[in-house]
């Protein structure tokens, strides 16, 4: 058995040297040795079709709500800031990490000078501001909240931007490299308004052409790109293709040349197909079980009573965390191929720390039971998806669950009831995810902070709210790193959040396809994408 | 003549009017039963990761805030006037989305008709001629395959034949027939495949026992006596009287072609009617709900008055009107 995991680190490690593996195993060391570029080179011209997981939502930066609209995104719209390999934060269509004055008060930046939007516009500070302003402001913006720190936005020079705080907002620079950071055309906006997902227009490697609902979304090579020479597709179409058996199948037959956000099992299905490859990232996410300890009138309202032995007794809560085995959960419902979580910081990360997660101890569980003074077997149910994963994740807690004590039933619930019931308070736990950012205050603050808009346990503890603020206010990143630890602490302390596993991003490309990149954020890049010799197009 | 004609206006007449009242019905029907569905629509838009500020803007600017009727009174006045309103999720409007959709579907069910009533009536009347024989066997034994397997798995198979290990065919996507008519086919034959495969077997069955009925009855015995032979005995009496029967058994099983291309459409990833409801239902969007059931609608109410005219075509003893 102490083989395998070595095994699998030298398959990862030689995929990685030679840039061109076949779909092989990643195992679980694929965070130690993650591939996330392929970096053969290419000739110019063809069209590669992307598999995407879901339909993307509307094609506008300032409305968006997907992820997955946020992977187009990438093709055909560039923001201030990105994210590299290693999760640090790099400018794009800004010319300068943001100079953070006044106690944090001032972020200062410059813009390119090069650039251009689709539609023929010039990018300049101007561009920038009409951009940031329509995120504030449009009715519908789901980026408001996001920047709602900004109180004023200002083009202080032809190409440099000024933005005024209304408090320290340290964690503002994720999320400028998040889709906050997109860049609208100052022109689109202006013509189209509120439809301008009809005719997106941004600076990006790629143009928009046409989309049909459900079904494709079609780029073209935009000539007026700042960075064109690199640009070697003739044309990128992202197509919708939910089912993962029907992606895999598509990418086997050569109608699609990449598939996005691959799940373990057909990864898993795909291995030894020699004509298909794989890239793999961490996930700055994660998935957790989220108990209701405080959620009696709705998640926008003050933390209640919520009267059960979970959420009256922390107790509890410890003995339900100490009766899971993540190691287990991740082999048994997602074929080892995603990471054990214990924490909402993600591992990999400039501010993150190593967690050591509890471990299962069915014995101490039943031992807090009993000094709780709960009647076993308690009960709780269990809110799940409707997916077959989510169902297998729900059997095998509830399987865990039972050894010590504790009787769950489990409430799979379609996706938009499931979301309306939870943020009503009317749960008593559920199982769901968090896409994640590099920044920590991304995964925490509106999470776990009592006034957080997705705080859905209503978890209210004084010494989380205190380390929430600090985080936010401070600069140096070593003093954040200590208050990001001392937080996870507090987050783990009150077990009202249990942090089951991480994904582990999977993209799988055919072997006639060379430069996609996947970077920290787990988002596909394929500017500098193109055809290996040889291959189709 | 000028009486078959004006029972003709007449029969349309009605059949038009009750077209429009069972259109005006579905439109309430589905109006109302989208909004009695479990989960905020603003939510499920929105998505987890969102503020309260976006849902109360989601819910302003989709009109959700107001009353239902209210809300049914707009949405008919302006679907009256061709405008069927914007898709909440993707702001594209609906009218379009459906107008990209209407022509992969139609071609798919019509691909998938031809194969159903070619191979169906061909096995059918093979089944029927040759009774008690290896063909009546075989033909009965591959009906009973058509209807039990599973659409999903019957598609997933022929992709991993027809388009992986012999890649003749594609595995997903549609071209339109006029911008390539060999690729739109090299991409439609698969899914018609499965789509026709349920059809054909319930149509090879009642061709045969509307045939085996046929065969058995007077007229054929009388035109058997009278020295016709056999096969204008088969072709002209026997398989024009059951013809009757199996285009009342597809009309019936049309409607049901078209919901069927749901699953179709998943397995091949073809953006039509089917594909476009199940988004529309997982994400709420009601302006698209309800225009794809409308025009869904529209094609059933169709589909059933050119039956019950292609009765009269063909059997004169039906009178249009029952007079």
């Amino acid at each position: 058995m102490r083989r395998l995991p070595l095994a699998l680190a030298v398959a990862a490690l030689l995929t990685f040297a030679t840039g061109c593996g076949s779909l092989s195993p990643p195992g679980a060391n694929t965070a130690t040795a993650p591939r996330l570029v392929d970096a053969r080179p290419v000739r110019d011209g063809g069209t590669a079709v992307i598999g995407l997981k879901s339909d993307p939502d509307k094609l506008d930066p300032t409305l968006t709500g997907t992820l997955v609209a946020r992977t187009v995104f990438t093709s055909m719209c560039e923001q201030l800031y990105d994210v590299d390999q290693h999760n640090r934060f790099v400018p794009q269509l800004a010319a300068t990490l943001p100079k953070i004055t006044d106690g944090g008060r001032t972020f200062t930046f410059d813009v390119r000078r090069d650039a251009r939007f689709s539609d023929g516009a010039k990018l300049d500070a101007k561009a920038v501001t009409t951009s940031l302003d329509r995120d504030l402001h449009l009715p519908g913006s789901g980026r408001a909240s996001e920047i709602d720190s900004v109180e004023k936005v200002e083009a202080i020079a032809p190409y440099t931007v000024r933005l005024t705080l209304k408090h320290p907002d340290t964690p503002l620079l994720g999320r400028l490299a998040n889709t906050a950071g997109l860049v609208m055309s100052p022109k689109a906006i202006a013509t189209y308004g509120k439809s301008f997902a009809t005719h997106p227009s941004c600076v990006g490697p790629f143009k928009y052409v046409k989309r049909v609902v459900g079904d494709r979304i079609e780029l073209t090579k935009d000539p007026l790109y700042y960075d064109a020479d690199k640009v070697h597709l003739d044309h990128v179409v992202y197509k919708t293709i939910t089912d993962g058996n029907i992606r895999l199948a598509n990418l086997r037959s050569g109608d699609v040349q990449i598939g996005d956000q691959m799940g373990p099992v057909e990864v898993r299905s795909g291995m030894g197909d020699k004509a298909l490859q794989l890239l793999n990232t961490p996930s700055l996410g994660y998935m957790a079980l989220t108990l209701n300890v405080g959620n009696t009138d709705g998640v926008d309202k003050k933390p209640g009573h919520v009267d059960t032995p979970f959420g009256r007794d922390v107790r509890v809560r410890e003995a339900f965390d100490l009766s899971l085995d993540r190691e287990l959960i991740n082999k048994l419902v997602f074929q080892d191929m995603y990471e054990p979580a214990c924490g909402p910081v993600p591992p990999g990360t400039p501010l993150s720390t190593p967690v050591t997660c509890p471990g299962r101890d069915v014995a101490k569980a039943k031992r807090l039971l009993k000094a709780a003074g709960v009647h076993t077997p308690v009960p709780l149910e269990l809110m799940i998806n409707t997916t077959p994963e989510d169902n297998r994740l729900g059997q095998v807690i509830q399987a865990m669950a039972k050894d010590a004590g504790f009787d769950v039933r489990l409430r799979p619930t379609e996706f938009a009831t499931g979301l309306t019931r939870t943020l009503a308070g009317d749960f008593q736990a559920r199982t769901g995810g968090w896409g994640g950012q590099p920044d920590p205050a991304g995964n925490i603050d509106s999470l776990v902070g009592t006034t957080g808009s997705n705080n859905q346990g209503k978890l209210s503890d004084p010494e989380i709210d205190r380390l929430i603020t600090a985080g936010r206010s401070t600069a140096d990143p070593a003093k954040r790193r200590v208050i990001y630890q001392q937080l996870t602490r507090a987050i783990n302390r009150q077990h009202a959040v249990i942090y089951l596993y991480r994904n582990i991003n999977y993209a799988v490309a055919s072997k006639d396809i060379s430069g996609i990149a996947l970077s920290g954020d787990g988002l596909i890049r394929v500017k500098e994408a193109g055809y290996v010799k040889g291959g189709q197009g | 003549m000028n009486r078959v004609t004006g029972l003709l206006t007449s029969y349309l007449g009605r059949r038009v009017g009750q077209a429009l009242l069972t259109m005006v019905l579905v439109s309430i029907t589905v109006f109302a039963g989208v909004r009695a569905m479990p989960g905020d629509t603003a939510q499920a838009l929105a998505g987890e990761q969102t503020s309260p500020e976006v849902l109360a803007a989601i819910r302003e600017e989709y009109g959700l805030n107001d009353n239902i009727v209210v809300q049914y009174w707009d949405y008919l006045r302006h679907a009256v006037t061709g405008d069927l309103g914007t898709s909440a999720r993707s702001g594209l409007p609906v009218l379009d989305s459906i107008l990209d959709a209407l022509p992969i579907t139609l071609e798919l069910a019509a691909l998938a008709l031809i194969l159903a009533v070619v191979v169906g009536i061909g096995a059918g009347i093979v089944a029927a001629v040759r009774r008690g024989r290896p063909e009546e066997w075989f033909a009965n034994g591959v009906a009973l395959l058509g209807m039990s397997v599973p659409t999903f798995w019957l598609g997933m198979l022929l992709v991993l034949a027809f388009a992986i290990a012999m890649p003749v065919f594609a595995a997903s996507g549609f071209v339109p027939f006029g911008q390539d008519p060999v690729e739109n086919l090299r991409r439609l034959v698969l899914p018609a495949i499965v789509l026709g495969s349920g059809l054909a077997a319930v149509v090879m069955r009642q061709t045969r026992a509307a045939m085996l009925d046929a065969m058995s009855s007077d007229y054929v015995r009388t035109a058997r006596a009278k020295g016709l032979s056999h096969r204008a005995v088969i072709g002209t009496h026997a398989l024009r009287n059951s013809l009757v029967t199996v285009i009342t058994v597809l009309g019936l099983q049309l409607g049901q072609l078209i919901s069927g291309a749901v699953v179709t459409e998943q397995v091949f990833v073809l953006p039509g009617f089917g594909k476009l409801t199940i988004d529309a239902v997982f994400t709420r969007d009601y302006a698209m709900v309800q225009g794809v059931v409308l025009f869904t609608s529209a094609a059933y109410i169709l589909i059933n008055l050119l039956v019950d005219l292609l009765y009269s075509v063909i059997d004169p003893r039906i009178r249009l009107g029952g007079s």
